[in-house]
């Protein structure tokens, strides 16, 4: 799950991490109302809060909101009024939304922070090790954003294994510090700065932390300028408090949809098959195999773990009912999951939504045999396949003759 | 011998009396596994499905000198679980549990380190060594015993891996799904070292998927071995859109480029046989072991 800016920043900040003095505005007058109580005189930063970086370097689709991007630095109090209405109910394009966007939905306003260097700091973790691993790099303006950068060259960011139990030394801080530039006068606010994001990461579940970046002023503080955490699923059942700050505006509808019956779904910006599958890995796998018989993905639905047969069906329509949708590829290793219980859920759903499109079934593994049969039985249009290759390949020929 | 666990492992099934552990546990009975006690907190002193359930781990390995076990309990108390069973000191944890908490897991790896207990999983259909042993809930009815040992990171294509070992003909030794979750207990090195002592095997297969550094991580070990046994590799995620929606960023910016492109060519690179699609593995087992073609 993923929050907004001012909310992690709110979290960050019970942790001891600093930020500049901020207030979310939903309206334009509630904005002009937050600069005047955040600052007398400004500047002020206008933010607009969509699950998304590069928000300065993005474009508005409308017109009204004028050339800027989604961060806007005001000096002026009497331009905060109208630029708030310029961002707010407009919809801003990044490079991470898609070209559809995100409606920015509220704006934070926060106090400008004048500093004389920033930062790149990241908490994660290292999978294979096990561990969680601190990740600093210089700031640099312009479009690279901090994965390109590592992506070509990983020695731009300095790696530090933090231990769990113990957090980090303050030989490492130096260290970090030395990387930076930054002189002995910085340790101590670098100490902070990531003691507040451990004890954070530890106290929340998170599964990211990233502050991009973060400001050093001369008295040797170190403000969160940009924040971004990411939490845990697996753990959301320890924190009720982080469930509240869910955007569901961030989610797609039919996403939204199959979360509530515990399934994941996803869409894809090309394409014409929907999948459903029970596991990432045999996404990803008809997804390859799809792909070299020269067509896409569109969405596909994972009901990995499924045990109640109306949510399966249920999950099955959001699929059958997607518009994009002009083929049907299902494909279950059955294991932990019944096949029968999946067949079930196809015949129930396709008998209220009908079978409009070529759907393709391919069943292995847990009540394979019971699973055929009801589907046989139900006399439905389900085409039936032996094995992955022979779905793939008997769907897209099924889907060439339809058009 | 096969790996991990055979018809000697003698083991026991934490969180027994669950709902799905007991159709599961009812089927690897069936299938001949030497299951031997039952663990549910409070439900000490009773049978289910005929085994001897015990309120703790330690209890279980003292009345029934279990060796293993299979771990059905909930994500809440899948910590407390395994480091029960590192305290009773088991060899071997096989956990099916999903939704686990990653921080949970980063303490139990921290545990295992000083400990002897192999933890597979979680979020993993288990480990099946054919005709003698099933830990977890793989479809028993697609396995045949023979001389391939399969290990995978996503659990559904472990399914078809073993498919395509048996359009060859040459069925499985031991088949471990490692399990798809951000942070595992074992990862692929532990099990391809197992394999490569195994006189049960004779070649690997290993599915991999985009993400983390597992593959990375295989390859480097691979490397390093005199002769060692062929290792035919799948890498699933070519097609690159998941990424996005399914990936890690932190993945990318503690450990640098990983595309399933550069994964495929570390692996290439370290001596592994590398295929394009996953149904491409049985022509090149039979490559490798032509004699074998039914």
């Amino acid at each position: 799950m993923n929050i907004h800016e001012y909310q992690a920043k709110k979290i960050l900040a019970q942790y001891g991490i600093l930020i500049p003095e901020g207030k979310i505005a939903y309206t334009p007058l509630e904005a002009k109302n937050a600069a005047a109580e955040i600052s007398a005189r400004g500047p002020w930063m206008l933010k607009a809060q969509i699950q998304s970086g590069a928000r300065e370097k993005g474009h508005f689709l409308e017109k009204r909101a004028g050339k800027d991007g989604g961060i806007r630095l005001i000096y002026r109090k009497r331009d905060i009024l109208n630029q708030a209405s310029q961002m707010l109910g407009a919809t801003l394009v990044t490079t991470q939304t898609g070209p559809k966007g995100r409606v920015v939905s509220r704006i934070y306003v926060e106090a400008y922070k004048n500093v004389w260097t920033k930062f790149y700091i990241g908490l994660v973790i290292k999978r294979i090790s096990a561990t969680l691993t601190l990740l600093i790099a210089p700031f640099v303006s312009g479009s690279q954003n901090i994965v390109e950068r590592a992506e070509q060259n990983p020695d731009a960011v300095l790696k530090i294994p933090v231990d769990l139990k113990k957090g980090v030394h303050k030989s490492q801080i130096r260290s970090a510090c030395a990387f930076l530039g930054l002189s002995e006068n910085y340790v101590t606010g670098l100490k902070k700065l990531v003691t507040g994001m451990l004890k954070a990461f530890v106290q929340t579940d998170a599964s990211m932390i990233e502050i991009n970046p973060a400001g050093v002023n001369r008295r040797g503080q170190i403000f969160a300028l940009d924040a971004k955490m990411s939490f845990d699923d697996n753990a959301a059942f320890r924190h009720p408090e982080l469930l509240k700050l869910q955007d569901d505006y961030e989610e797609e509808d039919r996403a939204l949809k199959a979360k509530k019956f515990g399934f994941k779904y996803n869409d894809f910006d090309n394409g014409n098959v929907g999948c459903i599958v029970n596991g990432d890995g045999i996404t990803l796998a008809a997804m390859d195999m799809l792909k070299s018989n020269g067509v896409d993905m569109v969405c596909a639905l994972n009901v990995k773990g499924g045990v109640d047969k109306d949510k399966i069906a249920a999950g099955i329509k959001i699929i059958m009912t997607n518009p994009r949708v002009e083929g049907i590829l299902i494909n279950i290793l059955g294991g932990f999951l019944r096949c029968n219980l999946i067949a079930e859920g196809i015949v129930a759903a396709a008998s209220e939504v009908g079978v409009n499109v070529p759907l393709v079934v391919r069943f292995e593994g847990t009540n394979k045999d019971e699973a055929m049969e009801i589907l046989q039985n139900s006399k439905l249009p389900i085409i039936i396949a032996k094995t992955m290759e022979e779905s793939v390949d008997m769907l897209t020929s099924a889907m060439k003759e339809a058009m | 011998m096969s790996i991990l666990a055979d018809k000697n492992s003698k083991i026991l099934v934490q969180g027994i009396t669950g709902t799905q552990a007991s159709f599961h546990v009812k089927r690897s009975l069936d299938y001949g596994t030497n299951i031997v006690a039952g663990v549910t907190p409070g439900k000490g002193g009773t049978t289910h499905l005929g085994i001897p359930v015990f309120n703790t781990v330690k209890e279980a390995v003292k009345a029934t000198g279990a060796n293993a076990s299979v771990i059905f309990v909930p994500a809440k108390s899948f910590k407390s679980a395994v480091l029960e069973a590192v305290d009773a000191q088991l060899d071997l944890c096989v956990a099916i549990t999903d939704s686990v908490p990653t921080l949970d897991m980063l303490e139990i790896r921290r545990a295992l380190l000083a400990s002897k207990t192999v933890l597979i999983g979680p979020n993993t259909p288990g480990l099946i060594t054919p005709d003698e042993a099933r830990l977890g809930i793989f479809p028993e009815n697609i396995h045949q015993k023979g001389r391939i040992g399969i290990v995978s990171r996503s659990s559904t294509l472990t399914y078809e891996a073993v498919l395509e070992t048996n359009r060859a003909n040459l069925g499985q030794s031991t088949v471990i799904g490692l399990g798809d979750d951000m942070v595992i207990g074992t990862n692929f090195p532990l099990i391809l070292d197992k394999f490569m002592h195994d006189d049960k095997t004779d070649a690997i297969v290993l599915i991999g998927q985009m993400g983390g550094a597992f593959e990375e991580e295989a390859a480097e070990f691979y490397k390093k071995l005199s002769s060692p046994k062929p290792v035919v590799t799948f890498v699933a995620g070519s097609a690159g859109v998941m990424a996005q929606k399914m990936g890690y960023a932190g993945d990318i910016i503690s450990g640098g480029k990983k595309s399933v492109q550069n994964k495929k060519e570390i692996l290439q690179n370290a001596g592994m046989i590398v295929v394009d699609e996953i149904n491409q593995i049985h022509d090149v087992l039979l490559t490798l072991f032509p004699n074998k073609d039914a």
